[in-house]
């Protein structure tokens, strides 16, 4: 049963065709990559998911559900999280602070609970910590609870927007080039991560990255996307020796192996 | 020393400086002590939105207007001769429901658009709401309103320096629910919206609820601060709670530093007294106005975060004691 279908989404912005009648589905447990070179349309698929822009047409289906007319943070209480390619952190905030919002979010106390410290919402402050810090020692970054967010480098901040979806308990993740701006030895860690995260937590995974070797280690089934249209999808061995991939976005770029 | 036990040692410092040094002066200056002590309460409703959130407002004062005029129509001796404590959350309430209306157009705009709106609201309220002539069964018109001292368990509260020690318990109050919200999840999830909205939504947080939250919350510790005003001078008039004031108000708010209880205190005191000290040293204090941009323009140039917050900082430094996060503070780039 999919988890989530997308059916003929398009996206025009002015003159440019951002997304061409795109059809997937994602499976529950598996690790989906989307990859495609720049300006394919991977990021604009992804605010379509999670509900930042709204498709011309075509139809969004997550467990069941018509995601159409649910707003960001409806559909982020219906479990789907989300990575920044353009990190989003809440950069003057402590590690943990960011790791704690979005358990507040789901936390039922306002603001009258917190101004006079019900005993509910200390219980909720201190579940929330707890949670919070049980994330960040699995994401082995204890040691930065305290720090400010911004400060840290862009592998340590990728990991802690990592760690913040996580602490939504979302059973959807979308990781949008979750290694863009990581050393290979950071990239290669990364690649171990995700099915450990899979492992332990039972999310399901849509992952948008440039990086061949962290989406053809970790996806179970890759589609590509180029200038908004998908042109080939199948387990990894099997789109790497594509030619129409290696033509569109293989061949472009020398880096990449 | 580290910095929750020198928090908690100078707070108690501040409390017990605050109900002795009154106890010493005139009934005078008790009174400039209890203006002072209100400016405070309305300078952590500032605190709240400018702090937390990061929105500005130049119509504070307006919402004070509002709580002040409810007392005065209510509690006033032409008016209904209600308790001042049934009159009172009335005209919280009331102030809290005038924050609602403005934080729902206010829900889109930020920085100088959001600075135009309230001040508009200000003048809009100005004109059409507490000038005479338009709503005089509310302001009174050109009668004032003359709402009496509130009782306190059967103790009349009209001598000077009872009332201040009881508008200083209401501000200690009102701080540590601001404080308590600001430790809490409200001052998480509201910097969070501050630092980045599209992150706080996709993390699921409503940003409409909480930005209106914090506009009503804010509006209605104005209103109280209005309520305990009308009280305070006896008579309500709408010259008190003009868009003059508010721009004072977020001036002052601006210059301590948003986001620090301490600058509450202080900015408080600095509205009643600076104009005091003035007068004794023979100034006009029609010079008020440019010292206070004087030391604005200082302050954006040397310390951004905002004086009170400098100095908090530099003094934990210079007493090692583990320094205060600056990083809570937004800056007024941010916030403008």
């Amino acid at each position: 049963m999919a988890m989530l279908e997308l059916k003929g989404i398009s996206i025009r912005f002015g003159g440019v065709q951002a997304l061409d009648d795109v059809t997937f589905s994602l499976k529950r447990g598996e690790i989906l990559g989307l990859i495609g070179p720049n300006g394919a349309g991977k990021t604009t698929l992804f605010n379509c998911v999670s509900g930042v822009l709204k498709a011309d047409t075509g139809t969004i289906t997550y467990e069941e559900q018509d995601l159409k007319g649910l707003k960001t943070d409806a559909r982020a209480h219906l479990g789907i999280a989300r990575t920044f390619q353009n990190l989003q952190l809440f950069a003057s905030m402590t590690v943990l602070e960011n790791l704690m919002v979005p358990l507040d979010a789901f936390a039922a106390r306002g603001m009258v609970g917190d101004a006079f410290r019900l005993p509910r919402a200390r219980y909720e402050e201190k579940k929330a910590e707890e949670h919070a810090r049980a994330i960040l020692h699995f994401l082995g970054l204890t040691e930065h609870t305290e720090t400010i967010a911004g400060s840290l480098s862009v592998g340590l901040q990728r990991r802690v927007e990592l760690g913040r979806a996580l602490c939504l308990r979302p059973k959807l993740l979308l990781l949008d080039e979750p290694a863009a701006g990581l050393d290979a030895v950071e990239t290669a860690e990364l690649a171990a991560l995700l099915p450990e995260i899979r492992a332990r937590f039972g999310i399901t995974m849509l992952l948008v990255d440039h990086d061949m070797a962290l989406v053809m280690k970790a996806c179970d089934y890759i589609y590509v996307l180029d200038f908004g249209k998908l042109i080939s999808e199948g387990p990894p061995a099997r789109v790497s020796s594509d030619p129409q991939v290696v033509k569109a976005y293989l061949g472009e770029a020398e880096e990449v192996a | 020393m580290n910095p929750a036990t020198a928090r908690r040692a100078s707070v108690f410092a501040g409390i017990v400086l605050a109900v002795a040094i009154p106890g010493l002066m005139t009934d005078y200056y008790r009174s400039l002590a209890a203006l002072a002590v209100i400016v405070a309460i309305l300078i952590l409703s500032l605190n709240l939105l400018t702090g937390f959130v990061g929105q500005i407002s130049f119509c504070q004062y307006t919402f004070a207007g509002l709580g002040a005029m409810t007392v005065g129509a209510l509690s006033g001796a032409q008016g209904h001769h209600w308790s001042f404590w049934i009159s009172m959350p009335l005209g919280v309430l009331f102030a809290a429901l005038g924050g609602f209306l403005v934080g729902i157009p206010a829900l889109r705009l930020s920085g100088l658009f959001l600075a135009i709106l309230t001040l508009g609201v200000a003048l809009g309220a100005d004109r059409y709401l507490f000038a005479n002539g338009t709503w005089n069964s509310f302001t009174g018109g050109v009668n004032p309103r003359t709402p009496s001292r509130p009782t306190l368990f059967g103790y009349h509260l009209t001598g000077q320096y009872s009332f201040y020690l009881f508008a200083f318990v209401i501000f200690l109050l009102v701080a540590l629910l601001v404080w308590n919200m600001r430790i809490g999840k409200t001052g998480r999830v509201l910097r969070a919206i501050r630092e980045s909205e599209v992150a706080a939504s996709t993390m699921g947080l409503n940003l409409v609820k909480w930005k209106l939250a914090a506009f009503t919350v804010s509006a209605a510790i104005a209103g109280l601060g209005g309520a305990l005003l009308a009280v305070q001078i006896g008579s309500v008039s709408p010259a008190s709670y003009d868009f003059l004031h508010s721009i004072t108000l977020a001036a002052v708010v601006v210059v301590a530093g948003v986001g620090s209880l301490a600058s509450a205190a202080i900015g408080g005191l600095f509205v009643w007294w600076v104009p005091e000290l003035l007068n004794h040293l023979g100034v006009n204090a029609q010079f008020f106005p440019l010292i206070l941009g004087t030391l604005l323009v200082t302050q954006l140039v040397f310390a951004p975060q905002g004086g009170v917050v400098k100095l908090q900082h530099d003094l934990g430094k210079l007493l090692k004691i583990g320094g205060r996060r600056a990083a809570l503070e937004p800056e007024l780039a941010e916030v403008l």
